[in-house]
């Protein structure tokens, strides 16, 4: 009987998106109930998530052959991959309270969202990347960036509800649980660094190809990626100069990040565009 | 005249219904305390009085020749202290007899506190009464009602709970300054003043390792004192603003009748350290930090208030114990309103 359950790459990412929402409603329903959730329970909960996910990212490579990259669904869930592997790095490092819950809603938004529109799934042609390796590498290094600043906009909503919670002078619940301010602000500090250095070598192997490449680099797709990785960098630079610190930093890489999101869908369009006019082969079937 | 047992009242506001901001109008120096003491003491219709001067209530306590008779006094202190009677008068109580009685042991056991069940009133009360009585302003009525309030406190600490589960006001800033800061061994904190509680609130800071503790105070040997005891450095109080950009936390309780840190100083400092937090704990009545400083960014200002709200959070749990202790002390109240009425009663006789 066992013989015939046969996991599809599908169905592994449905699961692992309940996996996530588990772990998320575990964090919401303990704090509601102005306690502390257990770290260990939130870690082997996100640690399930992630296996199951893996597996799913990992059949579906297997399906294209390549990086499952190619469409607005698996760029989502490849974030959330992301996103849930740094959290597995930061987490116990830095010993940042709740930001395991605030990574399974982030990770359950991405996961769990990227079914609602089923065109976000859409076939595409195989080897999308032309068998260039260094593409390949590009992509999965700006979606890896992606994920450091999706778990870096994570801490900044985390200290904005801290500075919010100290300011109305609120000390009852999720307040009291919260890594303190400059904890959070050190830790965004930090993480800022690390995905401008992973963006800008992404864009640095992105630009082997692009060098001898240009006209088949979409202009929209390069300018968008490039604004983002200007305005982290200037967010940066600006934070070294302390002209850009605490509370507006937070909201600074919040709006970038959302912003980096938008620009996902126009600049995947583009690339689409892109690979439709190369004429690649075969159409992989959902 | 009236007999002395209809004449007994107590005047004054608390932090039960005046804001802070109008407390801090009625606030008195000590000084201004004892010198109102005196004033109401010569006053004609006055026999005895007590004036009870904390951050969180100015009271009169006395016997007058009739009840009716303390709207003088209500009067009297308007006039020195000026403010407008109508908005005394908005903002304080009067209680008279058996309910003044009820109420000065409520005082005493901490129960009428801003944190209540607190212990520090009952040492403010004895040192006001000491003060009162060796001023020869207390008789032989109001000696026995304070003598017999501190037992009555007493009893309601010793035979209820409602000091247990009590968080004090150093808690309250140390688990606030935690989750500004995180780890405290890096801080430095600032003292201005050299009053008790930010004492306690230094020492619970250093409790939690911080190692940097600088006090500055009006009076320098008094602050060289402090400092010395806390194994911290003292710095005259001309030269605190200068310093202000190396501090993390500033604890306030001068005895300043205005403010001393004004949002245009705070501002000033915060840019020469924009990605440091500030904390600044005013523990002062009146206030020694304008409230606009709020308004900085990077800027956390608690006040008396505040740290009392979030100290009385677990005030429902505690509520039975409140109760208990007050049944307690209305039994107290009411015997000691019998022996008085005894007493003069015999006296009659």
């Amino acid at each position: 009987m066992f013989n015939e359950i046969t996991i599809t790459a599908g169905s592994a990412f449905k699961v692992a998106a309940a996996v996530y929402g588990g772990a998320f409603l575990f964090a919401l329903i303990v704090l509601l109930m102005r306690r502390a959730y257990s770290r260990t329970i939130m870690f082997a909960l996100l640690c399930g998530g992630f296996l199951i996910q893996t597996l799913a990212l990992n059949l579906r490579g297997a399906e294209i052959k390549a990086c499952p990259l190619g469409n607005p669904f698996e760029i989502a869930q490849f974030l959330a991959w992301s996103l849930v592997l740094l959290f597995f790095i930061i987490g116990p490092t830095f010993r940042l309270r709740l930001l395991g819950g605030f990574t399974a809603g982030l990770a359950t938004i991405l996961s769990a969202g990227s079914f609602i529109i089923p065109s976000w799934d859409r076939a595409y042609p195989l080897g999308i990347f032309g068998g260039n390796h260094w593409i390949e590498l590009h992509a999965a290094l700006a979606i890896f960036s992606y994920g450091f600043f999706a778990i870096l906009s994570l801490v900044s909503i985390m200290f904005l509800i801290q500075e919010h919670g100290l300011k109305t002078k609120q000390f009852k619940g999720i307040y009291r649980y919260l890594p303190s301010l400059q904890q959070l602000d050190l830790m965004a500090e930090r993480l800022l660094l690390t995905g401008v250095i992973v963006l800008t070598a992404s864009l640095a192997f992105g630009a082997v190809f692009w060098v001898s490449n240009f006209e088949l680099v979409p202009v929209f797709k390069l300018t968008a990626t490039c604004l983002i990785w200007l305005g982290y960098l200037t967010v940066f630079i600006l934070r070294k100069q302390k002209k850009l610190v605490t509370r507006r930093h937070a909201i600074a890489t919040i709006a970038l990040f959302i912003l980096a999101m938008t620009s996902l869908w126009p600049v995947q369009s583009a690339r689409e565009t892109e690979t439709i006019t190369e004429g690649l082969p075969t159409q992989v079937e959902r | 005249m009236s007999e002395v047992l209809e004449s007994l009242f107590v005047l004054g506001t608390s932090h039960h219904a005046t804001p802070l901001e109008v407390r801090e109008r009625f606030a008195l120096t000590q000084s201004q305390a004892l010198d109102l003491q005196k004033l109401l003491h010569q006053h004609e219709a006055i026999r005895e009085c007590l004036v009870l001067n904390t951050c969180n209530r100015l009271e009169i306590y006395g016997v007058a020749d009739c009840i009716e008779r303390v709207e003088e006094i209500r009067g009297l202190f308007c006039d020195k202290q000026n403010v407008s009677e109508e908005l005394f008068s908005q903002y304080a109580y009067c209680h008279s007899n058996l309910a003044m009685l009820q109420h000065l042991l409520e005082v005493s056991a901490g129960l009428d506190s801003q944190m209540v069940g607190e212990t520090e009133i009952l040492r403010q009360i004895k040192q006001t009464y000491a003060a009162a009585h060796n001023a020869d302003c207390t008789g032989k009525v109001l000696n026995r009602l304070f003598e017999k309030s501190f037992q009555a406190a007493k009893d309601a600490r010793t035979q209820t709970g409602i000091t247990r589960g009590q968080v004090s006001i150093g808690n309250v800033v140390v688990d606030l300054a935690s989750r500004i800061f995180g780890k405290l061994n890096g801080s430095r904190v600032l003292l201005l003043g050299s009053g008790e509680v930010s004492e306690k609130t230094a020492q619970a800071l250093k409790s939690r390792g911080v190692g940097d503790i600088t006090v500055s105070s009006r009076t320098f040997e008094n602050a060289h004192k402090l400092a010395h005891g806390l194994g911290g450095a003292a710095i005259h109080f001309e030269d605190f603003t200068a310093h202000l950009e190396h501090f993390d936390i500033i604890i306030c309780s001068t005895a300043a009748p205005k403010a001393l840190l004004h949002k245009k100083v705070i501002a000033l400092t915060m840019k020469q350290r924009p990605e440091r937090p500030c904390f600044l704990i005013d523990l002062a009545m009146p206030r020694d930090v304008d409230p606009a400083v709020e308004e900085v960014e990077n800027v956390y200002l608690y006040n008396l208030d505040d740290l009392s709200s979030i100290a009385n959070e677990n005030l429902e749990a505690r509520k039975a114990e409140i109760e208990n202790a007050r049944e307690i002390l209305k039994k107290h109240a009411w015997n000691l309103w019998l022996q008085l009425r005894r007493r003069e009663l015999m006296l009659k006789t």
